[in-house]
This record gives C-alpha cells, sequence and structure tokens, in this order.
C-alpha cells in the first residue's frame, strides 16, 4: 500500500475557521467541548425500533431568495426555532443557510444530506421496525445557550411524542 | 446537532451522527459518530449515488446498534475523489486574492445583518 500525503486527513475546521475569522479581524468562536459523553444501549434490536430522523437542514422558503442547488450562503432561509414535517412524502428541504463546502459540492441531490429516501428503503427491507411519522428541523443557532436550554429539549419532547426509540441526526 | 444528540442519549434515546466534521463533532462528544471523509453537505453520502448513500445509512445504523461505548467514530471507507487535494480549499485564506477575502468580509457582514433580523422577527 502506497503511504498517503499529508494533507490527506480531516479538515481540522476548528483551526481553519480560528485562522480565517482571526485574519478577517472578527472575535473567535467557541465549540462546545465536553469531557463526559453519555451512552445508552438500544433497548431492542434496529428492526424493532422506531427511528427519529432529525436534519439541520431546512424548509424551503419561497421568498426567501435563492436556496439553491449552488446558492450562496443565504442567511435569510435560516430557521430559528424547532419544526417538524412528515416522513411519509420527501419533504423539500435545502442546506443554503449553513456553510457547507461551496467551492466541491454544489447541493443538488438532497439525499446526501437528508437520507429520509434511504431510511424509507431501510423500513421497506425490514431493516429498521420504522420511523416516526415526523422528522424534525434542528435550527443551526450559534447560541450553544440557546441549543442547549430550548432546542435540545424541543426535539427531546416531540423524539417522546413520537414514540421514537432511536435517532439519526444530520448536521450540515 | 451534537448537543441535541448528547440531550437526546442523557435522556434515554440512543443517537447516531452522520456528519463530515470530524474534529467539530469530537470535540463536543458524541455517543456515536459515522464520519465520512467528505465535503460538508454530504453526510449522507455522495450526490446522485444511491449505493453511496445506502452505504453510509446502513454503516450509521450499524454504529448504532454496535458501538461499545461513548465517543464511537467510524470512519466510512469512502473517498470524495483519489486525489485530497479539495481538502486544501475550505476557508483557507492562503488560496484567496485580496480581493475575494474583501468580498468574503463583506459578505460575512452582510449576512450576520440579516440572520440578526430574521432572529429578532422569529
Amino acid at each position: 500500500m502506497a503511504a498517503a500525503p499529508e494533507h490527506d486527513v480531516p479538515i481540522p475546521y476548528m483551526q481553519r475557521t480560528r485562522d480565517y475569522y482571526q485574519r478577517l479581524g472578527y472575535a473567535a468562536y467557541r465549540w462546545a467541548h465536553f469531557t463526559d459523553v453519555p451512552f445508552t444501549p438500544l433497548a431492542r434490536p434496529l428492526a424493532q425500533s422506531r427511528l427519529a430522523l432529525i436534519t439541520t437542514a431546512a424548509p424551503f422558503q419561497p421568498g426567501a431568495g435563492d436556496q439553491g442547488p449552488g446558492a450562496p450562503y443565504n442567511a435569510a432561509a435560516k430557521f430559528y426555532k424547532v419544526y417538524s414535517d412528515s416522513t411519509d412524502a420527501l419533504a423539500d428541504v435545502r442546506i443554503s443557510h449553513v456553510g457547507y463546502d461551496r467551492v466541491h459540492t454544489r447541493a443538488e441531490d438532497p439525499n446526501s444530506w437528508f437520507p429520509l429516501a434511504q431510511l424509507q428503503r431501510a423500513v421497506k427491507a425490514g431493516r429498521l421496525g420504522a420511523l416516526t411519522p415526523r422528522f424534525h428541523g434542528a435550527p443551526t443557532n450559534r447560541s450553544q445557550r440557546v441549543t442547549t436550554e430550548t432546542d435540545a429539549p424541543e426535539l427531546l419532547r416531540r423524539c417522546r411524542e413520537d414514540g421514537a426509540d432511536v435517532a439519526l441526526l444530520v448536521p450540515n | 446537532m451534537s448537543l441535541a444528540a448528547r440531550h437526546l442519549e442523557a435522556n434515554g434515546i440512543p443517537t447516531v451522527i452522520m456528519g463530515c466534521a470530524k474534529d467539530i463533532v469530537e470535540h463536543c462528544g458524541v455517543p456515536r459518530f459515522l464520519f465520512s471523509d467528505f465535503p460538508l453537505g454530504n453526510a449522507a453520502g455522495r450526490p446522485f449515488d444511491g449505493e453511496s448513500q445506502a452505504l453510509t445509512l446502513e454503516l450509521a445504523l450499524r454504529v448504532l446498534e454496535t458501538a461499545p461505548a461513548a465517543r464511537t467514530t467510524v470512519q466510512s471507507p469512502l473517498r470524495w475523489t483519489e486525489d485530497a487535494a479539495w481538502k486544501l480549499d475550505f476557508s483557507n485564506l492562503d488560496r484567496m486574492t485580496p480581493e475575494q477575502i474583501a468580498e468574503r468580509r463583506r459578505e460575512f457582514d452582510e449576512s450576520k445583518a440579516i440572520a440578526r433580523t430574521r432572529r429578532e422577527q422569529a
């Protein structure tokens, strides 16, 4: 096997972003950081479990400007409250409101950030017991306080209301 | 999102995250993480590639059911491209002209102002 080049590692996003904002003259961002991590074992096999999908993608909002594919960063498409929508259909959810890699990808295929169609297939194949009737949208808030005190408890409440046994979270 | 996973997990709902930003997710500390070494925006697999998307989900489900302890990260074996040069571009000011940097600063200020107005209205 040939050795890989030095730069062929996962992108050091925190360092890259710190350097970037520092040189642009903005204050440094502090990412969430904990030493303790909770862990809950599965109560039953996945084939008998109900899964909740949680995404940071935003519902398409007519009138909120270019939301892609290939849109520039669009702060007007952001959302600030947890939302939910049906898992029976394929909702139109976009990622123009987040800092995805706009040089090397164009956000053309929703299945690359929102795996609902694949999850529906997994249920049909018996790999998963069921999906909860709704998926949930988590706001991409730079305020960790709002995420911790408002959004995370709201997501938990909705997951419980839907009888979720497990959850798949897909940040963008 | 990592904070949400931690909150669900602490309250009895096992979670798995699919993501592309390995350092940020691990710095926060999450129970289970399927990492794809892809450009941000492709956490669920390669665009227009059903096989890649199916494999990504299957790996995430396996991480969910087999992780022995918290902070379990599994890296997908899929590669974005054979050449890793794309990794050098993201937010890399050394690769931008002064004009591009000035444009980025203008965009950032503008986006912040829009987000502030929207948040206040929400």
